[in-house]
């Protein structure tokens, strides 16, 4: 397809903001008396609250309001935004406050005044009696009988305990001439985006609530807030940020702050902010640990003929999106990813006195790759096959049925030309050689792969898929898009930018993103899921043809010409294959000029039926949900002597679709990698055996990949196919660049050493005592 | 109790009246209006608060505004000249450095303590001038590179 602006490596309109200051970041909202409030955190994992003393704090100068759990709602809810309050598939278990506390840092009281100081100063006034009761810190001895239960209806702690099966597993086991099994472990890890969640809710006299927040969903911030509130959904406006600074997936829930924040407006009449401390973040949201049992049967030549796994995820004191992240894992984690006639999976939701889990790209998958890719590569080894032939042999087709929901098919799928062109950029046949020495340092190279993933979630039970735009075009030939997507710095505003300027003949610069709130645009699902390119892309593409039509309309009658015969470029309307013309600018003015027009013959009618502002409105569901497919090998260097890893090359091949801009697709798969690598060599949330406290609840002691530790370079293939349903033939890209690093640096560092490490993070203390050093 | 100190800042002189807790950013947030230092741990261990304080990047979250009587501090507001982008800005957006750009103006500050004295720096220069700086979005390359671009220009 010719595109001149989709396409093209454009510049972000939001990067002049952010280089000079970055003004619209929701954490510089401020508002005219504004209140500050502070959570007081338990400092037990299990326990409940006999009594709460807050006299002190509520006579401290300064304090305006405090509030206790007896003051807030009590209803249970599902803080998960991108899904129904009150979806069937999830788990509804969550309240604002309550006095049973389940995690260390729950938080049990909070206090509204005049200064952050004050209030901080008012939390240590306030006397909390606590009844400590037994703790259980892991999934295995929370399923256990007289394990304490953590909720009256999960028996054994269990949340949720999906499975999924297909064929029939035994006869597949009996089939095979190889049968294989392993545990793989993954941990806990935070998004670490760098702005903290935080937010500033006002309301006014009738109730109505107006709430700035740095989050991934413009209404499913209103829908929660008015559930957990008891109040309609139009008295709860949520404002658009212009960006904000990080999600990564750990911004696509409600919070303890918007509900806390909400009530201290409505109490004192003060719009009230609470922002959190890196400490809160860290114990706010994570990725869910997730242990995976393996048992997979295959022929010697390498065929799958059964798969069978395990998955037990530690969801800590609520469900939260641990309810869906065990299906997305078992689906697009396991299941999916290669043929196999014969597989079953179960996955149980396990509770525990742990922090709770949050979405974080890849959301399942990069657990579950994590397991798959390692041993099929140990299978390999084994078997002495060839680890690219077996996953050709075992991969899906295009043109296949869609292995989720068969409705669709796999209409484009390039997963064969990733794994050969990045095998070749890398230079795997070299393979052999590569595994040098350095005298105690050795060399290997790896891979891992996300064979099929989503472009969004349609087809999804309980998920919320549909997105709207607004498109209006002004008299200097510029257009104004508005709709609820946010920006949280993966380029969505450049993106629906782009298409926009494409499907309107406009130059890129010529279409601004602007203004929007719950109150003025069409629903929009949040940025996550890979979704906003395909689904949120094909909306606005929709919104911009009205225009065009509109304004085809208009034009026609002005040249004289039926609007079939005309086409835009760069701003000027031009009749097919001649020179006649009108610039968008004049048919504006036309559009909307007055009716009458002043001439030198007096005053002279135009035309009623060219009058009206030129405007677009579309919402709709995404006609299917393409998949998207991707491979990453991984050079790198083991120190044997200190257990170190140096990741010297990395190539990416991602079948994509078309690319709508390549300079912002690099910088996904750039980060991608930062967030893969982190996660596999030197990230964890840890905690105390015996308290449950966070001893990781900054970055001196979580440890992120700085500019130090990343490779010398990443490269990014591209492969590019046209897509039917996708705008202009794109499909989605940001979440496999996370989840295929970890498996790709297991592999190679195997292929290094000879260690297979099946616990992620892959410290040097692990990698050393594989070599049998420790 | 409040203390007056004055501050230089972006060539400008303030007289400000500190509690003696008060950090830099919090006086450049809070009191001043500058929002272009972020708060992204308050504990020294990001670098999104980063200014310099005489010319030397520091992390403003750990600098008591009281001790810093008489200094001079530039931020992010004080890199463009008469409306003009510094080629450190400038190249951040041409490179595509910029994503969610909550670690932008940090990165920027320390860069530009950098490249007053080192004017053809390679790619591992520029990694270890900027290890204090994290950035979740990026992976660093973008950023190595625009601050290569720029120091040819500068």
């Amino acid at each position: 397809m010719n595109t001149t602006v989709v396409g093209e490596s454009i510049l972000r309109p939001d990067a002049y903001e952010k280089v000079q200051g970055g003004k619209g970041f929701p954490v510089n909202v401020t508002l005219p008396r504004m209140l500050h409030a502070k959570l007081l955190r338990s400092p037990y994992p299990y326990a409940r609250i006999l009594n709460i003393d807050a006299s002190a704090a509520e006579e401290l100068t300064g304090v305006k309001a405090v509030l206790l759990p007896k003051d807030v709602p009590q209803k249970k809810y599902c803080p998960v935004y991108f899904v129904p309050t009150m979806a069937a598939s999830m788990v509804q278990d969550m309240v604002v406050m309550s006095d049973t506390v389940r995690y260390a840092g729950q938080p049990v009281a909070a206090v509204a005044a005049t200064t952050p100081e004050i209030a901080e100063r008012a939390l240590q006034l306030i006397d909390v009696e606590y009844e400590q009761l037994e703790a259980v810190f892991d999934p295995e001895s929370a399923m256990r009988e007289g394990a304490p239960r953590l909720h009256e209806d999960a028996e054994n702690n269990i949340a949720v305990n999906p499975s999924f099966t297909f064929g029939d597993l035994e006869a597949g086991f009996e089939g095979a001439d190889h049968i294989f099994e392993g545990t793989y472990k993954t941990q806990r890890a935070h998004t670490c985006y760098l702005e903290p969640r935080v937010c500033v809710v006002d309301s006014d006299i009738n109730g109505r609530l107006t709430v700035h927040s740095s989050m991934q969903h413009m209404f499913g911030l209103r829908e929660k807030l008015a559930f957990v509130l008891d109040i309609p959904e139009s008295m709860v406006k949520v404002v658009k940020p212009p960006y904000i600074g990080g999600g990564f997936g750990g911004k696509l829930d409600i919070g303890y702050i918007e509900p806390i924040a909400a009530l201290f407006s409505l109490k004192t009449g003060r719009p009230v902010r609470i922002e959190q401390t890196r400490y809160e973040d860290f114990i706010t949201t994570t990725r869910n640990p997730i242990e995976v049992y393996l048992k997979t049967g295959v022929k010697s030549d390498g065929t799958f003929t059964a798969r069978y796994a395990l998955s037990t995820l530690d969801c800590g004191a609520h469900a939260t999106h641990g309810a869906e992240v065990i299906n997305v894992h078992g689906m697009f984690g396991i299941l999916l990813n290669y043929r196999c006639a014969n597989q079953t999976w179960e996955g149980r939701t396990v509770y525990t006195n742990n922090m709770i889990g949050g979405g974080y790209r890849g959301y399942g998958s990069p657990q579950g790759s994590f397991a798959v890719e390692s041993q099929i590569d140990e299978i390999c080894d084994e078997l002495d096959l060839d680890p690219i032939e077996f996953r050709l042999k075992n991969a899906h087709q295009e043109g296949d049925p869609h292995p989720f929901n068969p409705e669709f098919t796999l209409s484009t799928y390039r997963f064969a030309d990733c794994l050969k062109q990045a095998a070749e950029r890398i230079g795997w046949t070299d393979r052999a050689a590569a595994k040098s020495s350095n005298g105690h340092k050795k060399r290997g190279i790896g891979f891992g792969c996300q064979p099929v993933w989503v472009s969004g979630c349609m087809g999804f039970p309980d998920i919320y898929e549909h997105s709207g735009a607004i498109i209006k075009l002004n008299s200097d030939g510029t257009a104004d898009l508005s709709n609820a997507t946010v920006d949280m710095g993966s380029g969505q505003i450049t993106t629906l930018c782009q298409i926009a300027a494409e499907e309107l003949g406009l130059a890129a610069d010529k279409v601004r993103m602007t203004y929007a709130d719950t109150d003025t645009v069409p629903f929009d699902a949040p940025s996550h899921a890979s979704r906003v390119t395909y689904s949120a892309g094909n909306a606005v593409k929709a919104a911009s043809a009205v225009v065009k039509k509109r304004l085809l309309e208009v034009a026609g009658d002005l040249l004289e010409a039926s609007s079939e015969d005309l086409e835009v470029r760069d701003g000027v309307v031009y009749i097919k294959g001649s020179d006649k013309k009108i610039s968008i600018p004049d048919v504006i003015k036309r559009a909307e000029g007055p009716f009458v027009v002043m001439t030198e013959e007096g005053p002279k009618p135009t035309t009623i039926k060219e009058k009206g502002t030129i405007i677009g409105v579309a919402s709709m569901a995404p006609p299917s949900n393409p998949s998207p497919s991707s491979v990453e090998f991984v050079e790198l260097e083991v120190d044997t002597d200190t257990g170190e890893v140096e990741i010297l090359r990395v190539v990416f091949a991602h079948d994509i679709g078309k690319v709508i801009n390549p300079m912002a697709a690099e910088g996904q798969v750039e980060g991608g990698f930062q967030q893969g690598m982190g996660y596999a060599l030197m990230e964890e949330i840890q905690f105390d055996a015996d308290s449950g406290a966070c001893l990781t609840a900054d970055f001196l002691d979580y440890k992120i990949p700085t500019a130090v530790e990343m490779p010398p370079s990443i490269e990014s293939i591209f492969i590019e196919s046209n897509e039917p349903t996708g705008p202009f033939g794109a499909k989605s890209l940001s979440e496999p660049c996370v989840s295929v690093p970890a498996p790709a640096i297991a592999n190679a560092i195997y292929n290094a050493v000879g260690v297979r490490v099946r616990e992620l993070p892959i410290t040097p203390e692990k990698i050393l005592a594989g070599l049998g050093k420790l | 109790m409040k203390k007056l100190i004055t501050l230089e800042i972006n060539g400008e002189q303030h007289e400000l009246a500190l509690e003696p807790s008060e950090t830099l950013l919090q006086v450049l947030r809070d009191e001043l209006g500058l929002v272009g230092a972020k708060r992204g741990c308050d504990s020294g261990g990001c670098g999104c608060c980063t200014v310099q304080v005489d010319g030397q990047a520091v992390y403003s979250c750990m600098q008591f505004a009281h001790a810093l009587q008489g200094r001079t501090v530039k931020t992010i507001e004080g890199m463009s000249q008469n409306g003009e982008l510094d080629p450190l800005q400038a190249a951040f957006i041409e490179e595509g450095a910029v994503q969610c750009g909550y670690c932008t103006c940090g990165m920027i500050m320390t860069a530009d303590e950098f490249l007053a004295t080192e004017t053809e720096p390679d790619d591992q220069q520029i990694r270890h001038a900027i290890a204090g700086n994290l950035c979740r979005c990026t992976g660093y390359q973008k950023i190595v590179t625009a601050i290569k671009t720029a120091s040819a220009r500068r």
